[in-house]
């Protein structure tokens, strides 16, 4: 099965650029907690280009977490904001960053444009212009 | 009920009755309360068993008071044999300096207690205070009571102690005490607000900054905002007056977000003191020209947490910029959507006017260039996200239905927006106001990305869009009958009909046609919107027309000053002053603290303003309404680099000097000087 967390890294690795504000730099390491392990991805946004890395080094911000509700992150089923004031998640230094970062976790599972949901619930009445898909 | 007197820091604060007791009353909920969570819900001294009586109640500071008591019943106290005196300061934790006078020839015997409790309640909750899903205990050590609460990983917990020994137990702490002849006892007591992260370690302290202040530190920090404020005279001691009020009020409601260094301006004390996006940015247009330190951290904060993502339970879309963060727990578990929540329509068009606003003030070119993105992203919003009905139009409709907000507009009551008859319009509403925004935003955006993004291109379009926008809304909107805009549009592109005060808004954001601008002008000043004291949110004989309806037909002072200033852009200067002197005069009411609201009673009926009954005060755009009312009368406007000042007041008014006015400039002065060809012929 694939692993949520692994995917999401990956992910966005490849969409790096136009992720994130072009200006945004910083790292950041997040410490996932697997029970028996800690899993460690690095992540360096540089100019809005990321790149990854599994490995511990110093961060500008380091968050802790466990493995479950990182996969829910990385998902869209649970919210960074919400667990950092839940205490489910844990900052250590710039907390800034954390909050760019959160450009890279997608919306919750079954989110749908809000547009296209006015266009099917007025179909056939009223013409509504073609919207673009922007998320 | 007993008056309640409050102290503040930022988001921490203090609402006690007059004798500085803490009671848990789900009617006038009163407490300590620190980032949306009460951290005490019972501080009640008694002497002897007995509760006190106050003599009187000193607010010396927005973060000190004093509290001046004697045993017993009121009835009793005329030969009191001993006195008390509670000092209260808060920064950051929750301090009182109590003591205890001994007036008589012998000796006393006395037991002092203070009874304490939490709930920890949820700013959300207060008013209905249901059985908590976690567990509070009580931790009595040798020189400390902790009460702590948990929910799963999330922590609060009060520490209170005492600088003289104390007894403490799970309910409290006691001192048994012997008072000589003429002689007083002393302790400090110390209340601290912990919200616990990793390791046990307060959160804020593992972020930055947040630190507790000292009075001290207090008091030099309002010394220096009051300093670097412009200073005002003028013959009109309630002007001078709320001018004070207004920069000591606008200096309390700072606050330091977690995730910012510096303070931004919460909406108001003591319920919404947090991040409002709409309230926060209208504060900062309103004062840009006194305290412009409040708006690049507020600018900031917003643009950190503009939406990114689409998420329907909080409203939230690509490019929108928040409506309310809140830190409490039902935000944490997610009961209730503030992490933060995005529902409302307006806010995102008024973050790129006030960018725009900033750099015509401070020619601060350097923020517009890092905010780039999440401008673009906004002005972006406006015509994806915002335009949900696909017709050019600025609409919104929550998603969340269990607890988003109906109305996505500054009107955000249920009842807010209706036709003339009363009914209520089904949703998406397109509220006129907001196509205002979507077109000063436009018109701002285009001389942004022109002087300081650098891209032509961008700019033509959004003149071309603003440019269309102005005339299909002029064609819409228009209600020909009446000669006046409609309040809003529906679903199937009819009038939303009702009278209101939104089109004020219209001639500020310059959507107005100027052949139409005086006929907006006589709706405003006229007997149905006008109520001597001010323009009422709905016309007198609309279907849900109430003076004391939140926004049916009371008066909203930063309403007001949006509508002055729009009467001013499009020449109305007997008008707008008109505006201005009611609210003036409404401040003396209210030792020039402008509420929130008050009722739109005819002015003839009544004689003074009447305060709307749950009106939250100080507010922070009533506070920054006196500001505005200044800059209009004094007609302020940056022009490249100088600052035009075209007085136009009304002759009641007298002499009025602003020296130091910062900006690009440097620092300049205005003067104005009441006239006749000023004032408006006053019927009443």
């Amino acid at each position: 099965m694939a692993d949520p967390t692994v995917e999401f890294f990956n992910r966005i690795e490849e969409s790096g650029p136009g992720l994130l504000p072009t200006r945004a730099r910083g790292t950041l390491r997040f410490d996932i907690d697997r029970g028996d392990e800690v899993d460690h991805w690095f992540v360096a946004i540089n100019r809005g280009n990321v790149l990854v890395s599994r490995e511990w080094r110093e961060a500008d911000c380091v968050v802790t977490t466990d493995k479950d509700l990182f996969d829910k992150l990385a998902t869209g089923e649970a919210q960074v904001l919400a667990a950092y004031n839940r205490n489910d998640l844990t900052v250590q230094g710039s907390l800034p960053l954390l909050l760019t970062f959160r450009r890279a976790f997608p919306s919750p599972p079954g989110t749908r444009d809000p547009r296209e949901r006015i266009r099917e619930r007025f179909a056939g009445g009223r013409a509504g212009r073609n919207g673009e898909s922007w998320s | 009920m007993k008056p309640l007197v409050s102290i503040l820091d930022g988001n921490t604060f203090v609402v006690s009755d007059d004798r500085g007791d803490i009671d848990p009353s789900p009617t006038f909920p009163t407490g300590f309360f620190s980032f949306d969570t009460r951290f005490l819900s019972k501080w009640e001294l008694t002497v002897d068993g007995n509760r006190l009586s106050v003599l009187s109640v000193d607010d010396l500071q927005y973060f000190e008071s004093q509290f001046f008591l004697v045993p017993g019943e009121p009835t009793h106290y005329v030969d009191a044999k001993l006195s008390i005196i509670r000092h209260r300061t808060i920064g950051g934790s929750f301090v009182e300096d109590l003591t205890v006078l001994n007036h008589q020839d012998q000796a006393v015997e006395l037991t002092v207690r203070l009874n304490v409790a939490s709930d920890f309640a949820d700013l959300f909750e207060i008013k209905d205070m249901q059985g908590k899903a976690g567990e509070t205990i009580a931790l009595v050590e040798d020189d400390r009571l902790r009460l702590c609460y948990h929910r799963e990983t999330y922590r609060r917990e009060t520490v209170i102690t005492s600088s003289a020994p104390a007894e403490f137990d799970p309910d409290g702490l006691t001192f048994a005490l012997r008072i000589e002849a003429h002689q007083q006892w002393h302790t400090r007591l110390c209340v601290q607000a912990n919200v616990e992260g990793a390791g046990g370690r307060d959160i804020r302290l593992s972020i930055q900054r947040h630190r507790s202040r000292s009075p001290e530190e207090l008091r030099q920090d309002l010394q220096g905002w009051l300093d670097r404020a412009p200073k005002l005279s003028s013959d009109s001691d309630a002007l001078t007056g709320t001018y004070r009020r207004s920069l000591v009020d606008l200096a309390a409601l700072r606050y330091v977000p977690l995730t910012s260094g510096a303070p931004l301006p919460a909406a108001g004390l003591p319920w919404f003191m947090t991040m409002f996006g709409r309230d926060g940015l209208i504060t900062c247009l309103q004062t840009l020209p006194f305290t412009p330190e409040l708006t690049p951290p507020a600018l900031r904060y917003l643009a950190m947490t503009q939406g990114v993502s689409l998420d329907d339970f909080r409203d939230r879309e690509p490019g929108k910029i928040l409506h309310e963060v809140r830190y409490g727990e039902s935000t944490a578990f997610e009961e209730q959507p503030h992490s933060p929540y995005y529902g409302s329509a307006d806010s995102t068009p008024l973050f790129v006017i006030l960018l725009d606003e900033y750099e015509r003030w401070t020619g601060d070119t350097k923020l517009v260039e890092s905010l780039e993105y999440e401008a673009r992203a906004a002005l972006n919003w406006i015509d994806r996200y915002g335009d949900l009905m696909g017709n050019g139009y600025v609409w919104y409709e929550r998603r969340n239905l269990r607890n988003g907000l109906e109305n996505q507009c500054w009107k955000d009551s249920w009842d807010g927006i209706s036709y003339s008859d009363g009914r209520l319009p089904a949703f998406p509403r397109a509220t006129c106001e907001l196509q205002g925004y979507a077109y000063d935003a436009k018109i701002r955006g285009a001389r942004l990305a022109r002087l300081v993004w650098k891209d032509l291109v961008y700019a033509e379009q959004l003149e071309r869009e603003a440019a269309d926008l102005k005339q299909r809304f002029n064609r819409d909107f228009w209600v020909a009958d009446g000669e006046y805009y409609a309040l809003a549009l529906d679903i199937e592109g009819s009038q939303v009909d009702a009278l209101s005060s939104n089109m004020g808004h219209l001639l500020w954001s310059g959507i107005v046609d100027e052949d139409r601008a005086a006929k907006v002008a006589e709706h405003l000043l006229g007997p149905r919107l006008f109520s001597g004291w001010g323009v009422r949110t709905l016309a007198e004989g609309e279907g849900r027309y109430n003076p004391i309806g939140y926004h049916v037909g009371t008066v909203w002072p930063f309403d007001n000053s949006l509508i002055a200033w729009g009467l001013r852009r499009y020449g109305f200067r007997c008008e707008a002053g008109r505006i201005a002197e009611a609210m003036i005069d409404a401040g003396r009411y209210f030792d020039g603290r402008l509420p929130e609201a008050f009722a739109g009673y005819d002015r003839a009926l009544t004689k003074y303003p009447v305060q709307y009954p749950t009106a939250c005060s100080p507010q922070a755009w009533s506070t920054g309404t006196p500001m505005l009312m200044i800059r209009t009368l004094l007609g302020l406007d940056p022009h490249g680099e100088h600052l035009i000042v075209d007085p136009a007041l009304p002759e009641r008014m007298g002499r009025m000097e602003l020296l130091d006015i910062p900006g690009r400039w440097g620092l300049i002065d205005a003067f104005g000087r009441g006239r006749p060809e000023h004032t408006a012929n006053l019927t009443d």
